[in-house]
């Protein structure tokens, strides 16, 4: 595309056929302890 | 829904349902905007009439000399201007078609469906110390006391602790410890005899231990940073930034700040890590509303891995954020966001974890939707193995909800958290960032609001600003590597 650039490549929607597994690292164990930051964690069943 | 926004020359939308990003021009830009108006409710097509309005539209506003580049025409050429818009709108229309643009929110049964499902325990956060030798002054845990006793934590109760983890488990491979506190280094020996135990029990049960530790540094030293980096996944290093910051907010009980002291091992403890798997983590506070500058102090001292988060506290205390400093703290957003990408420039990149976000491995929708864990997969032990929510929550009686001997007894409360998602509060059904933040932390919401369901809404717009900022980093990498 001429004027758009998009910059990821997985659609959310797809991650609801293989998603949920529940091995990921629990959000508070990271470094927040007091807010809560989902978008920066790592998926580990890719 | 989408949401667009102009941050440091690039203009971003974002599809909030897919989670697609797109990097636009001005006219595809304004293009994007004119179809959020125009289009079908339903369908977000638009019909050749509107079509044809924002041709005229866009005419009317980009005929004139300095845009000829943009459409890469000759000046005057009101033609190839028309064919240029006119492509544009259909690259628009490829992506609605692709699924990438104007998406549904289809998950809130899936939610549902995913939050109602036999939970397990997969990480508690043992308060090893309800004892600190700081004195911060904004510290939610009461320098350590936590509404109750000073008490650390018997190498028994935190046995105990683990071996409900592993029997609560279920078929959960991965397991989180986090030693906390007060300040967890005052308890040091229960903390070494417990992974010890840890590691003989998770080749019992197939189970793997992620251990971490968050200290302030004040009882580090070589012996213990070894133990930290044989055994801690991540260690959490907490120091608020530039020398006079950190001294005023985290003095030692005598009164004399903690900087000088712990500055030097923490230097140290991050080289030994290589620079990798730790956090420099702060708390700002209304007395450093220009925290980026603590940002860039720790950057220039060598550490590659920052946090420095606002501070949670009720509007009684001096040095709460209130809604008036929102637009200063924006602005420190912004310029931090543009000193990493100079930094990244100049090869000398450092991440910032509210900055952080993952656009190609990042969390399934499920894990984005769905809420931190509080209450259901995570828990909080006291030191004499009481189980709370979650550590915001230790001394809040109304959630006390059972203990490591006789594990979780109000399963009330358990269906509470578990039924608190995104889609439980209103406030999260018409914001973008919902898929960043899971629907805000409980913890929060019940100190403002005195339940869970809701939002501590200075919290939620800091939120936004951030996944705006962390986005624009990724537009501006992207570019650059174009």
């Amino acid at each position: 595309m001429k004027r758009i650039k998009t910059l990821n490549t997985r659609n959310l929607k797809d991650t609801m056929k293989k998603g949920g597994c529940g091995e990921c690292q629990t959000s508070c164990q990271s470094a927040c302890k007091t807010s809560c930051t989902v978008g920066n964690q790592s998926c580990e069943n890719k | 829904m989408i949401h667009q926004y102009k941050n440091n020359g690039y203009n971003i939308v974002l599809d909030v349902n897919s989670g697609m990003i797109h990097v636009v021009d001005d006219v595809a830009y304004d293009i994007i905007d004119l179809f959020d108006k125009l289009g079908n409710p339903k369908t977000h097509m638009i019909s050749e009439e509107d079509k044809e309005t924002i041709v005229t539209e866009l005419l009317k506003k980009y005929n004139k000399p300095e845009y000829t580049e943009l459409f890469e025409i000759k000046p005057g050429d009101l033609n190839g201007m028309k064919a240029a818009i006119q492509e544009s709108i259909s690259e628009v229309e490829q992506l609605i078609k692709d699924g990438a643009l104007f998406t549904e929110d289809i998950y809130e049964n899936y939610i549902n469906e995913f939050k109602n499902r036999e939970t397990v325990v997969k990480a508690l956060c043992l308060h090893i110390a309800h004892d600190c030798n700081l004195a911060c002054r904004y510290c939610f845990a009461e320098e350590g006391e936590y509404h109750g006793r000073r008490e650390l934590m018997s190498y028994e109760v935190g046995k105990k602790a683990l071996d409900f983890l592993i029997a609560s488990s279920g078929s959960r491979r991965n397991l989180e410890v986090d030693f906390f506190g007060g300040e967890p280094l005052m308890n040091f020996e229960v903390v070494k005899e417990l992974v010890k135990y840890g590691r003989e029990q998770e080749k019992l049960h197939n189970k793997k231990f992620r251990f971490t530790i968050t200290t302030n540094g004040v009882l580090l030293d070589d012996e213990v940073a070894e133990f930290i980096n044989k055994e801690m996944s991540n260690v959490v290093l907490s120091i608020d930034g530039r020398k006079e910051v950190n001294d005023l907010m985290r003095p030692s009980r005598n009164g004399k700040g903690s900087y000088d002291l712990i500055l030097p091992k923490f230097i140290k403890l991050a080289e030994s890590r290589n620079q990798t798997n730790y956090y420099v983590r702060g708390t700002f506070t209304r007395n450093n509303l220009d925290f980026a500058e603590d940002v860039k102090h720790f950057a220039e001292l060598g550490f590659k891995q920052i946090s420095i988060e606002p501070v949670v506290s009720l509007p009684e205390e001096p040095y709460s954020i209130r809604e008036e400093d929102i637009p200063q703290i924006y602005e420190e957003y912004d310029k931090l966001a543009k000193y990493m990408l100079e930094k990244k420039k100049e090869g000398k990149g450092f991440n910032f974890f509210h900055f952080m976000i993952d656009l190609t491995g990042g969390p399934c929708v499920a894990k984005r939707l769905s809420g931190c864990g509080s209450g259901t997969e995570y828990l909080a032990v006291t030191p004499w193995g009481d189980l709370y929510p979650c550590h915001q929550f230790v001394g809040e009686t109304d959630y006390l909800m059972g203990n490591v001997f006789e594990g979780v007894k109000r399963t009330d409360l358990v269906e509470e958290f578990k039924q608190c998602n995104v889609y439980s509060k209103n406030q999260c059904k018409n914001c973008f960032a919902r898929f960043y933040c899971s629907g805000g932390c409980s913890a929060n919401s019940n100190k403002f609001h005195g339940q869970i369901n809701d939002t501590y809404e200075i919290g939620c717009e800091l939120q936004r600003k951030r996944v705006e900022c962390a986005i624009m980093l990724k537009a501006a990498e992207a570019v650059m590597s174009f």
